[in-house]
């Protein structure tokens, strides 16, 4: 177990460096130049070449990108050439905000879409399973930005209940404060939470509602339940230990996968709901063409991506024991 | 019963003290974060707005775009390629230390060092040196007589001894204007608050946020939840008409600095005649454009020069929307549809021609969308090319590879901003590459005359050049929209550079 934890992290190696290469290749392929973004509209060719000189910018390929794993190796993801800052530190800052808000839709996301799967299931061809089913198929047709949008018009503007935009303070110190007594710490980062992690969990809602729907029908119709109920055990029982507990295998892979999806989505959730993450910061750094720093964030995306993977893998195991990892 | 007396108790005293203890407050909502607060550095607008209330430069450019003395007291011109600035005396940068002549010269030496690499560095190149006389006194040596001049000199002045000492004023910055830099939540918001170092004293307004959210709806809809206090170009269309009709809220609405243009590539064989320009210039359909696709946001404009300018005259007219005028002029260059399939040729060959813009404004690409139906209404096959801004300008536009390209310029406080190095011979940012002696011969004299009515008529008659042979081919002036909330803690006085000292409660403007 532990021996194949370890495999599973030394493959991460030639995963970021393969990755590093393909982003760089992207790099070079897609045009414009940050030296002409950073001195503006105004400026004259000759600044232009003095800088990208002394941004290394005119260096052949190989040179770039050999400097580059030189520096990774030394723990050095270089400097931010817009904001004058270390790669990492930028990135760190940003981290913890696009994460509390990726699990925070993570687990709405979850909730809701057993939920709604296992209801519709139980109850097939009704009309709650009918209901749930339009639900889902929104959830996966409304772009996250749009879907955004009407949320903040509906509870910021017009009801006025939650904040339109912006992070409060971040979840894992407002829990603190909680505990210390101050509740209203935790009440302000969760309503600025609320709203960008619902925009974002609607899709992966829907997609966990109607896999868990699907799959539960599947194992109803198995032998195994048949033969379950023929022992004389109750519904409930049977429906959890038995159904859910087998359905739940393939919607746990889901749920991994999507957790990559919403790091994606969160782009553009945190642009419309003033999201201080990395998301935002991807977007302005593709903007720019501020080439460290979008390679950190497909680095970090990257071992984000894997970690998730590996967990769900080592989840995997644990719920079904006909997985074993070695 | 002993509880509920208690917190009604406590609330009445709240209710009580609460005024008093209440900070006088703004949120401005604004749509990047800033890339770098040193004053010399600044290149995006949050930055501009910031380095604006941290730093002070020699002069305060007013609304009106005159210069005032902000850090001096007066200047003189002895011969034209001479100023000399006199400071006020017991100047102090924000954290206390002493502002003299020495922080001048720093500022404006590491300025146009090339190797600082500066974007605004273009536009102080005149510049020649820049002396101590004594340390209240500064002298600024020209290569040429510099009209502009005088309007770029609100430069944030930066502290030489902390900048040289290693500070990173690109995160750290000090200067010596209203406002200091508090907190710099990085992405999400930019704390200002009053400097008591100020040299007319601290300003009302205790603190100023600027909240940053991309989205230009989003803004719009955080600042009508309530969670913002000011809004400001740029804005929606749509969110404009909405907020300007909505009377919890003020508005100041002026025309801006800023322009929508056409670069025609004058060395494009298609495009090297100035009749073909016209031509195309005559399927441009402004009203339409400003009317719709900018809900009359903008202005339609009629030559390179402002309205808010000095410079400007109403009776100076590019050519206008004339379908019927546009194919006339075609076909007297020989364009005919000489075989009947609805599109111009000449010597067996189509009119094609390329309209390009930057995808990141929409409304631009509604633009060239637009203008690729009027022209094929005319019987020109346009097709459009839309990149986005990085590849647009460097592998495009600024390589001269364009034919018809939509564009902007912004900031033009001086009418040299808009034609200098964009129509003169060999001008830096000429992408077009238009020549003619003539103009180049009025621009310098606009730029080197220190007389204004002087500079006027020069810009007018090179104006006049301009509207009839096109390399530009202007078709809005952009407006400017600030929105604010009723219960606004102090006076608005906008500007339509956006800057925010009028609505911190100054003494003086």
């Amino acid at each position: 177990m532990i021996a194949y934890i370890i495999r599973r992290l030394l493959l991460f190696i030639p995963m970021a460096v393969g990755m590093v290469v393909v982003t760089f290749g992207l790099l070079l392929i897609i045009p414009g130049d940050p030296a002409s973004v950073l001195l503006g509209q105004e400026a004259s060719p000759e600044a232009i070449e003095r800088l990208r000189d002394s941004l290394g910018l005119n260096d052949p390929w190989y040179v770039r990108l050999w400097d580059y794993f030189a520096n990774l190796l030394s723990g050095d993801f270089g400097t931010s050439i817009f904001q004058n800052q270390p790669v990492a530190t930028i990135i760190l800052g940003r981290l913890g905000a696009t994460l509390e808000l990726a699990v925070a839709a993570l687990v709405i996301a979850t909730v809701l879409g057993l939920a709604m799967g296992v209801i519709s299931a139980m109850r097939q061809g009704s009309i709650v399973d009918t209901v749930t089913m339009i639900f889902a198929q929104l959830g996966v047709s409304m772009p996250v930005y749009w879907l955004g949008l009407l949320l903040m018009l509906a509870f910021a503007v017009q009801l006025g209940w939650l904040p339109a935009i912006g992070r409060g303070p971040p979840l894992p110190e407002a829990f603190w404060a909680a505990l210390t007594g101050k509740p209203q710490v935790l009440m302000d980062s969760l309503s600025h939470l609320l709203l960008p992690a619902l925009a974002l969990s609607a899709m992966p809602a829907a997609i966990i509602s109607r896999l868990t729907r699907t799959s539960m029908l599947e194992m109803l119709r198995e032998d195994f339940v048949r033969t379950a109920y023929a022992k004389g055990l109750r519904r409930p029982r049977v429906i959890i230990r038995h159904v859910l507990r087998n359905a739940l295998l393939p919607v746990l892979s889901v749920i991994g996968l999507r957790f990559g999806m919403l790091l994606g989505g969160a782009v553009l959730t945190e642009s419309i709901f003033a999201w201080p993450g990395l998301g935002q910061l991807t977007i302005t750094a593709i903007s720019q063409r501020d080439l460290p720093l979008i390679q950190g964030i497909v680095l970090t995306f990257a071992l984000i991506f894997a970690l998730v993977n590996l967990i769900v893998d080592l989840l995997y195991a644990a719920v079904d024991p006909r997985v074993r990892l070695g | 019963m002993k509880k509920l007396l208690l917190s009604t108790t406590a609330l009445i005293l709240a209710m009580a003290i609460g005024p008093a203890l209440a900070q006088e407050e703004i949120v401005v909502g604004t749509d990047v974060d800033a890339g770098t607060l040193d004053a010399r550095l600044t290149r995006d607008t949050t930055a501009y707005r910031v380095a604006d209330l941290v730093y002070s430069g020699l002069v305060h450019i007013t609304p009106k775009l005159e210069a005032v003395p902000d850090l001096v007291e007066s200047w003189e011109t002895p011969d034209p390629q001479t100023f000399v600035f006199k400071l006020r005396e017991g100047l102090k940068f924000s954290d206390g230390t002493p502002l003299t002549a020495d922080d001048v010269v720093y500022t404006y030496t590491t300025l146009l060092d090339p190797d600082f690499n500066a974007p605004m560095r273009t536009l102080y190149t005149p510049i020649k040196s820049v002396e101590k006389v004594d340390d209240l006194t500064v002298k600024f040596n020209l290569d040429t007589p510099y009209a502009p001049l005088l309007s770029y000199l609100d430069l944030g002045i930066v502290p030489q001894e902390l900048a040289e000492g290693g500070q990173d004023l690109a995160t750290q910055p000090v200067g010596a204007g209203p406002m200091k830099l508090a907190s710099w939540n990085r992405g999400a918001e930019i704390v200002l608050e009053a400097n008591p170092n100020y040299w007319a004293g601290a300003p009302k307004i205790e603190k100023v946020t600027l909240k940053i959210i991309p989205d230009n709806s989003a803004r719009a809809q955080a600042f009508e939840a309530g969670d913002l206090d000011v809004i400001q170009s740029p804005l929606s269309p749509q969110d404009i008409s909405r907020l300007a009709a909505d009377d919890r809220f003020g508005n100041a609405i002026m025309p801006g600095l800023g322009v929508t243009y056409i670069n025609f590539n004058t060395k494009d064989p298609l495009l090297a005649d100035p009749k073909m320009r016209q031509a195309f210039a005559m399927l441009v359909d402004q009203q339409t454009i400003v009317g719709d696709i900018y809900q009359g946001v903008d202005e339609v404009a009629t030559s390179v020069l402002l309205p808010s300018s000095w410079a400007y005259s109403p009776e100076i007219k590019q050519p206008t929307f004339n379908l019927e005028g546009a194919v006339a002029l075609f076909n007297e260059l020989g364009w005919t549809d000489s075989n009947g399939d609805g599109i111009l040729d000449k010597d067996g060959k189509n009119l094609t021609v390329t309209l390009a813009t930057h995808s990141e404004d929409p409304n631009r690409v509604q633009t060239v969308e637009f203008l690729q139906a009027m022209f094929s209404q005319a019987g020109v096959d346009a097709k459009t090319q839309i990149t986005d801004w990085p590849s647009f300008s460097t592998n495009y536009v600024q390589k001269s590879q364009h034919q018809i390209a939509l564009l902007g310029w912004l900031n033009l406080v001086d009418p040299d901003r808009l034609l200098f190095s964009q129509l003169t011979t060999g001008g830096s940012t000429n992408w077009g590459g238009y020549s003619n002696p003539k103009v180049d011969e009025l621009l310098e004299k606009g730029r080197s005359s220190l007389d204004q009515k002087e500079r006027a008529a020069a810009y007018q008659e090179a104006a006049k050049i301009l509207a009839e042979e096109l390399p530009y081919f202007i078709v809005s002036y952009q407006g400017y929209q600030l929105f604010y909330d009723k219960d606004f803690p102090s006076e608005v006085n906008a500007t339509p550079r956006g800057y925010l000292r009028g609505l911190i409660g100054m003494e003086t403007q």
